[in-house]
């Protein structure tokens, strides 16, 4: 079973961004969209999310399901701390106390469990984001859409929000749709790998990555030869293929 | 940390006792009670006002004036305030208003009401107004500050818009409301005194400083002074305990 998106145009400041673009999103899944800047990765996300309205095209599957969001910036409520943030979207069916403990689990696996009291404006910009991920999971949804939420940080942080991610994704597979410009990013977290071009958008290439998501190392042979192969698409090669 | 707040006290203390020094530098050279009273001579007064059995209906009911005035003023600001922050219309509307309203000469304001109103009145009217800009400016501002992120992302997790008013809007709006609050205040205490102090209702801070002043009686001009700024330091410290309570996550930066 997938989630498909047949036939999508759509029309952005008079460029064609989609034109009878196909796309299908395999469920249970990391999928991630990479592509250069500006090819319309967002506006895909935004027409997934019910934000945007496409000018035409179907989806399919996406009727009736729930949708959990990562965006760049963390968007937290200042005046809640970590563990009020995360319940603040979790369904008021779910009584009181099963909220807390489903909120302590995910705190735990994001590795602030020390925080669990603290307000955001205390929280350093990287678990601020562990925060946003921990919350994405607490919302009762089926698919999570991710915009960037790794741009800007270091390679140390970005390590750190892939392993949280991971280690959560492990034990709660959801659909997830992951959408970036670092080909790194891509190889680390994704199951499939989707590569964009500039407007109006088709697929240069689809790689499947045929590892399990936690303990990826980019240093191996596997992976840097699809880092290769994902350079090339994106017409970005790297310096070892001139000096080969 | 504890030893800069210590810090802080004691240069407060010394600001302090540097204005009594200068004062009893004053009242020593001109050298009358009719003039500069001793401040000894007038923080005895003050003790013997709070013993007099009259002292707590005149304090009572010009503190009740200015709790009257601060609700008179304080609904319709968040009313108007709300609205003009959520309406660029509504507040284009209601900006020449404000500034008329914060223009007027509080003088003037009382001068005119001392037409319309009975004496009770005056000072709550003048209360009312000249609270009410404050509030209203304090709560548009503080509506417009929101993230619409914030409100984005509550959306997109179906958070009920009931629970987004209550757990997005109105704690963003709160540090606002507060200063808004305390600055409204501030200026509410002074107004509700010249009020009192020129439409001479039977009870008030206002009537009887200017008894006192009829009859020369400096010291206790300068008594009830002392008493109308200790009640707005109060006040300012009340809402201040409530702030701490209310925004506790702004305090914790």
């Amino acid at each position: 079973m997938s989630l498909q998106i047949k036939d999508l145009s759509k029309t952005f400041d008079s460029i064609p961004v989609y034109r009878n673009f196909d796309i299908d999103f395999p469920e249970s899944t990391i999928t991630c969209i990479l592509g250069p800047s500006g090819c319309g990765k967002t506006t895909l996300l935004n027409i997934i999310g019910r934000i945007m309205v496409p000018d035409s095209g179907s989806l399919i599957g996406f009727d009736n399901k729930d949708i959990s969001y990562i965006f760049q910036d963390p968007r937290l409520l200042p005046w809640k701390t970590v563990m009020g943030n995360i319940d603040f979207v979790m369904s008021r069916d779910i009584p009181a106390e099963e909220r807390k403990k489903q909120a302590g689990w995910l705190i735990r696996l994001v590795e602030l469990d020390a925080f669990a009291d603290y307000y955001p404006s205390k929280l350093s910009g990287g678990m601020r984001q562990r925060v946003s991920i921990a919350r994405a999971f607490a919302y009762s949804s089926d698919i999570i859409l991710m915009d960037e939420p790794l741009k800007g940080l270091d390679i140390a942080l970005k390590n750190n929000l892939i392993r949280s991610f991971s280690r959560i994704w492990q034990s709660d597979r959801r659909t997830v749709i992951f959408v970036t410009h670092d080909v790194d990013e891509a190889l680390l977290l994704g199951n499939e790998i989707v590569v964009f071009s500039r407007p109006p958008v088709r697929i240069v290439t689809h790689e499947r990555v045929e590892l399990p998501v936690i303990n990826r190392s980019l240093g191996s042979d596997y992976l840097a030869g699809m880092k290769k192969k994902l350079h090339r698409a994106l017409g970005t090669p790297l310096h070892s293929d001139f000096i080969s | 940390m504890k030893i800069s707040i210590t810090k802080k006290q004691y240069i407060g203390l010394v600001s302090v006792i540097m204005m009594v020094v200068a004062w009893k530098l004053a009242a020593m050279h001109f050298d009358s009670d009719f003039v500069v009273p001793h401040p000894e001579k007038t923080i005895l007064t003050v003790i013997k006002l709070f013993v007099d059995p009259g002292f707590i209906t005149i304090v009572g009911t010009t503190i009740m004036r200015g709790l009257v005035g601060f609700v008179l003023s304080f609904i319709p600001g968040m009313v108007f305030g709300i609205l003009a922050g959520i309406s660029p219309g509504f507040n284009a509307f209601l900006r020449p208003i404000l500034v008329t309203i914060r223009s007027i000469p509080v003088i003037a304001l009382i001068l005119m009401a001392l037409i319309w109103l009975t004496p009770g009145s005056v000072p709550v009217f003048i209360a009312m107004l000249t609270m009410f800009p404050f509030i209203c400016t304090n709560v548009t501002d503080g509506i417009r500050s929101i993230d619409p992120h914030l409100v984005e992302m509550a959306t997109f997790y179906r958070v009920s818009r009931y629970r987004i008013i209550r757990e997005v809007y109105i704690p963003a709006i709160m540090p606002f409301i507060m200063s808004g609050v305390s600055s409204a205040m501030g200026i509410g205490w002074r107004a509700i005194i010249i009020g009192e102090v020129l439409s001479q209702p039977t009870y008030g801070i206002g009537t009887v400083m200017q008894t006192a002043q009829t009859f020369l009686k400096v010291d206790a001009v300068i008594a009830w002074t002392i008493i109308a700024v200790l009640i707005s330091y109060g006040f300012e410290k009340i809402i201040r305990w409530i702030e701490n309570i209310i925004v506790v996550w702004k305090n914790s930066l």
